[in-house]
């Protein structure tokens, strides 16, 4: 078999990203001093090209548009979100917190400099939920347990509080033992972390208030 | 396009209209999971946006460009993290799938081709629908999709290049 009969067989693999990272470079070599080669990659690729239109369309999630354009607005140095809720709201949600809908709350120094650990403050109505955030620079870890299941038109979704706006970051599920974790980005001068029940897919704006929070 | 690569966010906000969609979908399709397809396209997007002036216009149209950064990111998270744990797929709830709701021109068009290139898919033999789909979608070298078939990599190799043949000449024709 002649070497270019050889790399030709491999132009189908080559679209589809099936070489491995040797062979791929062995072929690019090729392709790059073989015309006959070249017009066979452009030939095929509007198959390749094609395939990724082929799946199944979805909606994506809400909250996906909002964590985009606010690290976007963030790089670009523009205030981050237009405002979606009045202040005085969450002032009502801290009140309310406070007048012992609420089972604990905590602040404990754990670990070197660059981490500590916050314990969550829950709802009165989940007496057996609990948890902690640990932050770690720009980025923390939510784990909360004893949630109750939210079944599956529902999910857990969790906010960064940055000035006075409550900003939308991930969803994310308890399993059957009731045990949750969120890896949160950007946590770094947010003002707190809450946590809501929203439809599947996110929300923009909470619905309820914070079942959950954590106050920075 | 061109206002994105000068940095400005309302560019890259209709950007994400428009395409933020099929992002999606595919990297959903990919990786099976919806926090993790949002992390991938949430990568894929910003390293865009990041990145700015790569995107090459002799190279086809801003959505191919888009879908194939949205691609080798899902490949790279699979073949990174989960080692091809094809669990994945059964545990997977249904119920986290929104369908793209029909209501704009944009979503319309996405939908009408997405059932052509799935028409063309479907007029290929088995083994060479299935060869595409496990390179494509399941990131499988053809090393290992040879062994997954118990075929020799001859024949895998075969079948990806007469599957997209036959799929170009279907798209071409638009029986699809």
């Amino acid at each position: 078999m002649s070497d270019h009969t050889r790399y030709q067989d491999d132009i189908g693999a080559y679209l589809l990203g099936a070489l491995d990272d040797g062979e791929r470079r062995e072929f690019e070599r090729h392709l790059a001093g073989c015309p006959e080669c070249q017009e066979e990659v452009e030939r095929l690729r509007t198959a390749a090209d094609a395939l990724p239109g082929s799946v199944e369309q979805l909606e994506p999630p809400p909250g996906l548009k909002a964590r985009l354009m606010a690290e976007v607005h963030r790089d670009s140095n523009v205030v981050a979100l237009p405002a979606r809720r009045r202040p005085t709201r969450l002032v009502a949600v801290a009140a309310v917190l406070l007048l012992g809908l609420v089972i604990g709350f905590g602040v404990a120094q754990l670990g070197g400099d660059e981490t500590r650990t916050v314990t969550a403050t829950v709802a009165k109505a989940m007496p057996r939920a609990g948890g902690t955030l640990e932050i770690a620079g720009d980025s923390a870890t939510l784990e909360l347990h004893g949630m109750p299941d939210l079944g599956a038109a529902r999910v857990y979704q969790v906010w960064l509080q940055h000035g006075d706006r409550l900003v939308p970051a991930r969803t994310f599920e308890v399993g059957r033992d009731g045990r949750g974790e969120a890896e949160l980005r950007d946590v770094g001068g947010a003002k707190g972390v809450f946590v809501t029940r929203e439809a599947r897919g996110g929300a923009q704006v909470p619905s309820e208030d914070p079942i959950v929070s954590v106050p920075l | 396009m061109q206002l994105v690569q000068r940095g400005d966010p309302r560019a890259f906000e209709l950007l994400y209209d428009r395409h933020g969609g099929a992002a999606y979908s595919l990297a959903y399709r990919i990786v099976g999971k919806q926090g993790t397809a949002e992390d991938v396209v949430q990568e894929a997007l910003l390293s865009i946006w990041r990145s700015r002036l790569r995107y090459d216009q002799t190279r086809g149209s801003v959505r191919t460009w888009i879908l194939g950064i949205v691609h080798n990111r899902a490949i790279d998270g699979l073949r990174r993290s989960w080692v091809h744990d094809r669990r994945r797929e059964t545990l997977d709830v249904v119920d986290e799938r929104f369908e793209a709701r029909e209501r704009t021109e944009v979503e319309v068009a996405r939908r009408e081709e997405a059932r052509n290139v799935r028409g063309a898919l479907e007029t290929l033999p088995d083994e060479q629908r299935q060869t595409i789909e496990l390179a494509y979608f399941g990131g499988f070298t053809q090393t290992q999709i040879a062994e997954l078939l118990d075929q020799p990599v001859g024949t895998v190799k075969g079948r990806m290049r007469l599957g997209l043949d036959k799929m170009r000449r279907q798209l071409a024709e638009g029986v699809a």
